[in-house]
């Protein structure tokens, strides 16, 4: 055998160990369950169910494919299977009550530390804790821009959007938004990030280059609050679960009008989009289901039944 | 610090080498005044709420202390009875006296321009009582403004983060103490001024507060701090004022006096 058809052939096996075929399932962790769902991505059907620990909350997959990660707040610690075996394949420590987390291009997990007001990177191969980042007080919603070189921590009683920088792990930029902000996303060019304010009612629009906020405004009620936010492939329109609200609300991303509400199941909170763009998933805490939008339409296709308190979601496609 | 200084002269600005990562240059001094028991719980609720204004002033640039003297002061925290308050309103009157602990209705109906008053008026709790009582006409339930088991809208972290400061659970007062310096650093980074007056004044009209209580406070033209109350039960938490099916629950105005006697 020749010598380039050897290179060939290892990078050939290489790439295939690192990239596993998408099985184009959904996960769902369900808070009061103790459990992650199954779905066929297809058929929106659940296919098993896996127990899993004590509350899971955050949930995510690695660039590759071939791992996901969740949350398990009350073990203090993040679980690793396999999305096409669902095996376990290993589990590390967590900091104290681990809930929102992302995962970097690079690999990485980036975790906010709610009591200990820092967020923490981890070797989810490892486990290694790569650095540790001071925040402000209740560090809640994690997002990490799609270059990996932007990470947004929500401070939820400082009142802040705090970007770390990568690879440096300082601290660029603190930016105050209104009370309670909860959650943040990034276009996909990474120049611009949107993040919603649970107490101020508030969704605002972030030019990452300056820091400074661009548009902002309100949405919900007294009892009704934004939660999760997700934006389009296209930059064009911006989704935000409405909590008490039971929808999901459709605004123009760059002018933040609200276009239409979308009726979904009781108290929506979590929200995952599928990588083409075509799909949008809601994770709807009381009625224990989940919603699959169609985003060319921007109606709800299917529900799904789920366990109790649905929190997270993530697509392996 | 001299006594005949405008009140901005106790907001001093210090140039100070920082930490890598905390990307402020300039920290602006902001020295309060706390006047009552320092063994009080109020005191302790005023050093959390000082701690916690103090993360957020490693990034935002401040500074905050509690024991300047009332002339000195950016504001003061009053943990005194109704006729004291009255003569720190009318000695101080360019600056915001925060209530801690003085409960009077006469208070509230004399509207004070420079005192908010953080802590319930009896009349508040009153309301609330009666609209529980609505619903529940068998209860004993006695309204406060806070409880050391209250869970929802992350008011367990708050109880958490005092009892292991404090080594004590959070009560009404503490949490007032600990409300009034979050108010004023809140106000200080929104209003974006650490002048006396400018602050009471944005105090007074520009507030959105998160008291963790689940929703956004602010100010009554009588200086009362709208809030929602608990009704507690046998040291339990039994149900929140506004009471839901009496009123709507965001009708903080339906406890206590809304606005100022014409």
């Amino acid at each position: 055998m020749k010598l380039s058809s050897v290179v060939l052939l290892s990078v050939s096996i290489l790439a295939q160990a690192a990239f596993a075929e998408p099985t184009g399932r959904v996960f769902v962790t369900n808070e009061k369950s103790d459990s992650v769902s199954v779905i066929n991505g297809s058929t929106n059907k659940v296919e098993a169910t896996i127990d899993i620990g004590e509350r899971p909350r955050g949930i995510g997959i690695s660039p590759d494919g071939s791992e996901v990660y969740v949350a398990i707040s009350e073990e203090n610690k993040i679980v690793a299977f396999d999305p096409q075996s669902l095996k376990i394949i290993r589990e590390f420590d967590a900091g104290e009550d681990p809930e929102a987390f992302a995962v970097h291009p690079n690999g990485n997990i980036y975790i906010s530390n709610e009591d200990d007001a820092k967020a923490t990177v981890i070797n989810p191969k490892s486990g290694e804790i790569i650095a540790e980042i001071h925040v402000g007080l209740e560090p809640e919603g994690v997002a990490i821009s799609p270059d990996g070189k932007q990470v947004i921590v929500t401070s939820e009683s400082t009142n802040m959007l705090h970007v770390i920088a990568v690879p440096e792990h300082n601290i660029s930029a603190n930016i105050l938004v209104g009370a309670r902000p909860r959650a943040a996303t990034f276009t996909t060019d990474s120049k611009f990030a949107y993040a919603t304010a649970e107490i101020g009612g508030e969704v605002l629009k972030v030019d990452m280059a300056s820091g400074k906020i661009i548009a902002k405004t309100s949405l919900g009620d007294d009892k009704a609050k934004p939660k999760d936010v997700l934006v389009s492939k296209d930059g064009k329109t911006l989704y935000v679960a409405g909590g008490r609200m039971n929808q999901v609300m459709v605004l123009d991303a760059n002018t933040l009008e609200l276009l239409k509400g979308i009726p979904v199941g009781k108290r929506v909170w979590g929200l995952a989009m599928s990588k083409d763009g075509k799909r949008i998933y809601s994770s709807n805490g009381v009625s224990s289901d989940i919603s699959v939008i169609n985003t060319e339409k921007n109606e709800v296709i299917a529900t799904i039944k789920v366990g109790k308190f649905p929190w997270g979601i993530v697509i392996d496609d | 610090m001299c006594s005949k200084c405008s009140p901005m002269i106790s907001a001093t600005v210090i140039t100070m080498a920082l930490l890598a990562g905390n990307s402020v240059a300039e920290t602006t001094e902001i020295n309060l005044s706390f006047i009552g028991d320092t063994n009080s719980l109020a005191y302790q609720g005023a050093q959390q709420g000082r701690d916690e204004a103090n993360i957020q002033g490693r990034f935002m640039g401040q500074n905050y202390t509690l024991n300047a003297s009332p002339e000195d002061s950016t504001a003061i925290v009053a943990a005194v009875d109704a006729e004291s308050l009255r003569k720190l309103s009318a000695s101080h009157p360019n600056k915001t006296i925060f209530n801690l602990t003085a409960e009077d209705d006469a208070l509230r109906s004399e509207c004070l321009a420079n005192v908010v008053h953080i802590i319930p008026s009896k009349a508040m709790k009153r309301d609330a009582e009666a609209q529980w009582l609505q619903k529940n006409p068998d209860s004993s339930a006695k309204a406060q403004t806070w409880h050391p088991t209250f869970r929802k809208y992350a008011a367990s972290q708050l109880n958490s983060r005092f009892s292991k400061t404090h080594s004590v659970k959070m009560d009404d007062t503490a949490w007032a103490g600990w409300a009034a310096v979050k108010i004023l650093s809140d106000s200080v980074v929104r209003g974006q001024t650490s002048e006396a007056q400018t602050l009471l004044n944005f105090i007074k009209s520009d507030l959105a507060f998160d008291g963790q209580k689940g929703i956004s406070l602010n100010v009554r033209n009588t200086g009362q701090l709208r809030q929602p109350l608990l009704l507690i039960e046998n040291d339990k938490i039994a149900g929140e004022a506004p009471v839901r099916g009496v009123t709507k629950t965001s009708n903080l105005d339906s406890l206590g006096l809304a606005s100022c006697p014409k």
